[in-house]
């Protein structure tokens, strides 16, 4: 029982991080309806940008998150600007974003890899190493930050989601982009708001993973199971993407403590090929086609 | 108020207006009748900015109309989609609310919610509704009260008749008029040119993107050609 409520914990932290970098994908996919995959470089760029916040320029831990999540708002927003703009104004498929997006992916990833270097980096220690100890079960310090970061910026976005007319508006404007500008309802603007927040909770992710892990050029690729957590729950839903993601993780973790490690990722490309062909449009989904 | 001229709109090859001008004078209701895939949703399309010419003037109040939808919503013109297009995610409440979106003047929007509930009781009983559960005909209402929450003073409207019931299409009409007595202006587009052309002022005939024929509403209803083209053989009472 207490192995069982040590592997939920530890799954309820992996899964918070998955859905800080899942409500990315499904942010976009909402209003653009296509999967961004460049988000993941994006939360590649945040781990550099605290790991250097604090290195180089000695910033608090907590300061390094706000460079880091402003730094990659930044870094989405001009991404949009120049990769996906050019497209919106010529009216392109699906396809030719997702292509772009990819080619943004390659391209940024070998830009750190030639610039910086492919070699690991560590995070300088935050917290202290000893676990928390609650009974019999352990709680790293670093998983306690992941959880409570990701739940503190998860419950803002979905009071701004709900609450705030900007919010109303990219609801809106997910439903139906026409109807939405003939309420005065700038696209532009949507896309905007949506690419710096989703931008920003990529860079706090990523700062959250590079601590946990370590800091290098491929954790896009590895981010890429936030995206698997997003299709899950049904990309372009907001709480499908909390839901998948806190889904994914317990399964994870579930997989690795008690049959191996190395089942993990097999068990989860399995439930999102499985999720694909009995219900594609996920728990939540907004709809079934196109899910590329 | 409105003037449109020479109007061309393409669909890559398919060319869906062909030159087409309208004058709309504040205070009227105009309409403009026309087949299936004569062009009627295209012209308002393209009015509202929702759609490029490829030729041809927009103006406003004397000012060309923006190429962005959302701009021209702030000039005052204010477009009822075909089709209704209800945020369906979303509560009667906050649909009505994203119609007042560009607005700040709280007062006055607050007293045009309490005008929109009064024109539509039903939708005020169903205001915390997510508005995707509202009947066909609530939905057109909504789609109308959300409108006019832009406080526009055009109000394009696209068949806001089709697919209701006769009794709700008698409603549909009655409040259009009403509309009318709000100070607003009309462009209205429908199938039902009997209705429409009972409450409009003027009225044009679209066929294939052009204009064919144009007058005042009661001789384009009592036209021979027109009635055995739209009204049927039905005869046209009143005018
Ligand atoms: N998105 C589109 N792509 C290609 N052709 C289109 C498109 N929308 C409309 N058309 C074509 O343009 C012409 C005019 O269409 P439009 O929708 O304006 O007609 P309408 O008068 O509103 O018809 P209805 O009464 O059926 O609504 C039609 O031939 C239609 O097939
Ligand atoms: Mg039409």
């Amino acid at each position: 029982m207490a192995q069982f409520l040590q592997q939920l914990v530890n799954g309820l932290s992996i899964g918070s991080i998955y859905a800080l970098m899942a409500v990315g994908y499904s942010l976009v996919y909402s209003i653009m309806n296509f999967s961004n995959f460049a988000h993941g470089s994006v939360i590649m760029l945040g781990a550099y940008l605290g790991y250097y916040s604090m290195t180089l320029l000695g910033l608090p831990f907590w300061l390094a998150f706000i460079a880091a999540a402003l730094g990659t708002a930044l870094i989405a927003v001009v991404l949009e600007r120049l990769a996906y703009k050019p497209l919106r104004d010529r009216k392109a498929t699906f396809l030719y974003f997702i292509i772009t997006a990819m080619g943004a992916s390659i391209f940024i990833d070998n830009f750190v890899i030639a610039t910086i270097g492919p070699t690991p980096k560590m995070f300088p220690a935050v917290f202290a190493q000893g676990p928390i100890l609650f009974g019999k079960i352990a709680l790293g310090r670093i998983d306690l930050a992941m959880f409570v970061i990701s739940a503190i910026c998860l419950a803002a976005l979905i009071i701004f989601i709900d609450y705030t007319k900007m919010g109303k508006a990219i609801q809106a404007t997910s439903f139906n982009m026409k109807a939405s500008t003939l309420m005065g309802i700038n696209t532009n603007m949507v896309i905007f708001i949506v690419f710096a927040i989703g931008g920003a909770l990529a860079g706090i992710a990523g700062v959250l993973y590079g601590m946990k892990y370590q800091v290098f050029p491929q954790i896009g690729g590895i981010t890429l199971k936030s995206f698997i957590a997003a299709v899950f729950g049904g990309l372009g839903s907001l709480p499908g993407a909390l839901l998948g993601a806190l889904v994914l993780g317990l399964v994870e973790t579930l997989v690795s403590g008690y049959l191996s490690t190395q089942y993990r990722d097999l068990i989860a490309f399995l439930i999102l090929i499985t999720m694909l062909i009995v219900r594609p449009s996920g728990i939540m989904g907004k709809n079934a086609e196109d899910k590329a | 108020m409105l003037s449109v001229r020479d109007l061309h709109v393409s669909y890559g090859g398919i060319r869906a207006l062909r030159g087409v001008s309208i004058d709309v004078h504040k205070g009227e209701i105009i309409t403009i009748i026309g087949a299936n895939g004569a062009g009627k949703s295209t012209l308002l399309n393209a009015i509202s900015g929702i759609l490029k010419p490829s030729q041809g003037e927009i103006t406003f109040n004397g000012a060309p109309l923006k190429r962005e939808p959302s701009k021209n919503v702030k000039l005052g013109i204010c477009h009822v989609p075909e089709g209704r297009l209800v945020f369906a995610n979303l509560t009667v409440k906050d649909n009505l609310a994203l119609g007042a979106y560009l607005r700040t003047d709280r007062k006055k929007i607050a007293s045009d919610l309490e005008r929109v509930y009064e024109l539509f009781p039903r939708i005020k009983e169903r205001s915390s509704q997510i508005a995707g559960t509202l009947s066909g005909g609530e939905q057109q209402m909504l789609a109308m009260g959300r409108a006019l929450m832009t406080d526009g003073d055009l109000v394009l409207m696209d068949e806001p008749s089709l697919g209701l019931a006769p009794i709700l299409v008698h409603t549909v009409f009655q409040i259009i008029k009403e509309i009318l007595r709000l100070g607003k202006t009309i462009l209205l587009v429908e199938q039902n040119a009997n209705m429409a052309l009972k409450i409009a002022d003027r009225a044009y005939v679209l066929e294939q993107g052009l204009i064919v024929k144009t007058g005042p509403a009661a001789d384009i209803a009592s036209d021979p050609a027109i009635r055995a083209a739209y009204l049927g053989s039905k005869s046209v009472a009143g005018g």
